[in-house]
């Protein structure tokens, strides 16, 4: 095989600029009663694209704000039924409604995989590059399926067949992705990930047995609450950890095992970068809610000095009240946006930084005679997954 | 300087750079697309047919009617960027269209969405009262059924349940029956309540859909005179005629779907769900309050006992907690002075009857001393206690 000179790919996107349009989005939904958030993923995607540049041509993404709303509103459609299967059940005796439950339950858990796979869906047939478009066909139906008993698998072999989901998954997904009339394929099986995740698995396992054994053989109740303590506070950073390994090898490994003819991209981020990003949210985070908190407090201090001043009039009071119903409205929206929006700053988006930034492709020129096909305007495709709280980018 | 742009055809992935120029000769001025070295002609746009597409601040980004939807023309730099601009003359017609109609979408669904909220808020209670109408009363009894071990466990959990009295035949419970009888006496209601005094160190009292009620020895221990005891009663059981606990649980539901639709999760796991339901919940739960005060001072008129005890008793309750005092247009209850002012507003314009007091003095002593002796370890099995309870409508 020759050897050929890869290509790389360019990201150009700054995090501030994505903090700014996300703001601005989060602040236009309390007008709009949370309407905006479909005009927020649409700039918020155009962000992405337009700053990602393959061979010097940048994504363009064609979607827009009204297919998604259209799109919730026929997720509606399907939610209204079960909403009045839970309804009902709510009236029955405490075994049905607990079986009932429990199905409605895997039911959703169904319905996710489905709107995972239509979500995909609508964002390839919606990406341009270099004026064709992607798009992905095979079966919503089909690949939730196997979602969700690949999931059942792996939750009764407590986590083992992880590795053989991922591979059948990912095989399933790219198999069925296309560059206008050009298939991508997926050399990857279970075994391009096994060892890291079998590795992470096993240092957790390690880990949480001592915690056990610690706990097994603690003389007295005292230590025993302490092994459970000291357990906890280990094993939460060792599980994170873990994650953020396996999470750095699969990405590298699996997206290299793409194919798309005869081009092939190959990535490789590091557990370290992942866990820079992850730092980097957690210090700004941190930043964020004690800048929240003074504010807060500062504004119910103004407000309290009233209350202090031994003025207990029934509309003081109810003054305070209302002060204190605002902050506390407010305070709660702030402190949740403050941990989506920087998530979406720091981790989604450090995310794309790094894998574009450790992206090479190879072979880009056989992509030239790739022609395009059909349009495809279905809008159905990602409003579940805005509906399940599923979406992605 | 020739202008210079990357041009894509929509049909092959191949892009090139070509050169372009302005034929103005023909009636409608065309842009000719040519090769950058051949200066051979690729493809003529008309002018006034091509759009912008958003892209990023560097480039413009453009298409055009009646081409192959990903046909484009990429220009990039300030250069480039300015002359295109001023080429196509429907440039920024396209783009103030597109404006324009994204804000009217969004704005009409902002005000579809207001105006379905505004009608929930006001329709909601007139829904649920609907549907309850429709609701055999079997379902609810069932209800209650169902959630019957949940609140003997909390209350058992908090130190033991235990019901005061479990004798139908003593003086207390004899006396209890007759008024509730006497409460429910022409409302045509499907239910037989049945009210069960219960030790537990919560001052309060609800009702559950299907017909019964807890009455809890704290309160019991607060309330002072029969009055007071019988406006409690007369309260609750105005939950059970008004069917309070199933119009809330329907109401709730329609809340969990207007809230999953504003924020667009509709399985209403977020927090920011729960809290939006619960904000939107308690203003329905105060009018059933109100609803079940005038249940109960019109009882008072009706059988001859002081609605404003019910006021008193409550005012006692809450006297020390100034907190519950200015948060109340919060929680689940109106204010008591308010509560206080409509029902003895509701207790003039009714006419007084002439029937006697609701309880005889040794009745009355026996029901305060009900749960005097027991001890909290007699925990009712769940299959002997009658099918009621459930969903606990919290009141007092």
């Amino acid at each position: 095989m020759p050897q050929q000179s890869g290509t790389l790919v360019q990201f150009s996107g700054k995090r501030g600029e994505l903090f700014g349009r996300l703001l601005r989005g989060y602040l236009l939904m309390l007008p709009t009663l949370g309407l905006y958030r479909f005009w927020l993923t649409t700039t918020k995607r155009r962000f992405y694209w337009q700053n990602t540049a393959i061979g010097g041509d940048r994504l363009e993404y064609t979607g827009s704000a009204v297919q998604l709303l259209v799109g919730f509103l026929f997720a509606l459609g399907i939610f209204l039924p079960i909403y009045l299967v839970f309804f009902y059940l709510s009236f029955q005796s405490s075994t049905i409604a607990t079986v009932g439950y429990g199905a409605a339950a895997l039911l959703l858990w169904f319905l996710s995989g489905y709107a995972i796979y239509r979500g995909r869906d609508f964002r390839l047939s919606r990406t341009l590059w270099r004026g064709i478009r992607f798009d992905q066909r095979g079966s919503a139906l089909g690949y939730a399926i196997r979602r969700f008993f690949w999931s059942l698998l792996v939750l009764v072999t407590g986590g083992l067949a992880f590795p053989f989901m991922a591979g059948n998954l990912w095989r399933y997904r790219y198999t069925h992705t296309w560059f206008g009339d050009r298939q991508f394929s997926f050399a990857g099986s279970w075994k391009t990930v096994a060892w890291p995740f079998y590795r992470a698995w096993l240092v957790f396992a390690v880990c949480a047995g001592l915690v056990i054994l610690a706990f097994t053989f603690a003389p007295g109740a005292d230590a025993r609450i302490a092994s459970i303590g000291w357990g906890t506070l280990v094993l939460i950073p060792v599980a994170g950890l873990c994650f953020l390994y396996y999470r750095s090898r699969e990405t590298s490994r699996m997206f290299s095992a793409v194919k798309l003819g005869g081009a092939s991209v190959d990535i490789r981020v590091k557990a370290r970068s992942l866990l820079g990003q992850y730092l980097l949210y957690g210090v700004c985070l941190l930043g964020a809610l004690i800048v929240m908190g003074i504010v807060g407090f500062a504004i119910a201090q103004m407000f309290n000095s009233s209350l202090r001043g031994g003025d207990f009039s029934a509309a003081n009071i109810a003054r305070a009240g209302w002060v204190g119903l605002v902050l506390g409205a407010g305070g709660y929206l702030a402190t949740l946006s403050a941990f989506t929006l920087l998530g979406e700053v720091f981790i989604d988006c450090g995310f794309w930084m790094l894998v574009s930034r450790y992206a090479t492709i190879t072979n880009l020129e056989s992509l030239d005679d790739v022609r395009a096909t059909g349009e495809d305007r279905s809008v159905a495709g990602e409003g579940l997954a805005d509906a399940l709280n599923v979406g992605s980018f | 300087m020739p202008l210079l742009a990357r041009y894509s055809d929509g049909t092959v992935a191949a892009i090139r750079d070509v050169v372009l120029a302005v034929d103005q000769s023909v009636a409608q001025p065309e842009l000719i697309i040519a090769d950058t070295t051949s200066y051979d002609e690729i493809d003529r746009w008309p002018l006034d047919k091509v759009f912008s597409l958003p892209s990023h601040q560097s480039e413009l980004r453009v298409g055009v009617e009646d081409r192959p939807a990903g046909a484009r023309l990429v220009f990039t730099g300030p250069e480039p960027v300015s002359v295109a601009h001023s080429i196509f003359p429907e440039l920024h017609r396209y783009r103030r269209r597109e404006a324009g109609r994204q804000l009217r979408i969004l704005g009409f669904s902002t005000l579809a969405l207001v105006s379905v909220i505004v009608a929930y808020v006001v329709g909601v209670p007139l829904i649920a009262n609907r549907v309850t109408a429709v609701v055999p009363p079997q379902w609810e009894a069932r209800l209650g059924d169902a959630a019957q071990g949940q609140i003997m466990q909390i209350i058992g959990a908090e130190g033991g349940f235990a019901v005061c009295d479990y004798d139908p035949q003593s003086l207390a419970n004899a006396a209890i029956a007759r008024f509730t009888a006497e409460v429910m006496d022409g409302t045509n209601s499907p239910f037989t309540p049945k009210i069960w005094m219960v030790k537990s160190e919560v001052p309060n009292a609800f009702a559950l859909p299907g017909g019964s009620a807890f009455y809890f020895s704290a309160l019991l221990d607060q309330t002072h005179s029969a009055d007071e005891f019988a406006g409690v009663m007369a309260h609750e059981l105005g939950h059970v005629v008004h069917r309070h606990g199933m119009e809330g649980l329907i109401a709730s539901s329609a809340t969990g779907l207007l809230v999953g639709f504003v924020l667009g999760d509709m399985t209403n796991i977020s927090v920011a769900a729960a809290v939006g339901a619960t904000l939107i919940d308690s203003r329905f739960s105060r009018d059933a309050e109100r609803e079940a005060d005038r249940f109960a001072a019109e009882t008072a008129a009706r059988l001859g006992f002081d609605p404003a005890a019910l006021a008193t008793l409550l005012e006692r309750i809450a006297r020390d907690d100034q907190m519950s005092q200015s948060l109340a247009f919060l929680s689940t209850h109106p204010l008591t002075a308010e509560r206080r002012v409509a029902l003895e507003a509701m207790a003039r314009d009714a006419t007084p009857s002439a029937h006697g007091p609701v309880f005889t003095d040794a009745e009355w002593r026996a029901i305060k001393s009900m749960c005097d002796r027991v001890v909290p370890s007699q925990m009712p099995r769940p299959d002997k206690t009658p099918s009621v309870r459930v969903q606990p409508m919290p009141s007092n």
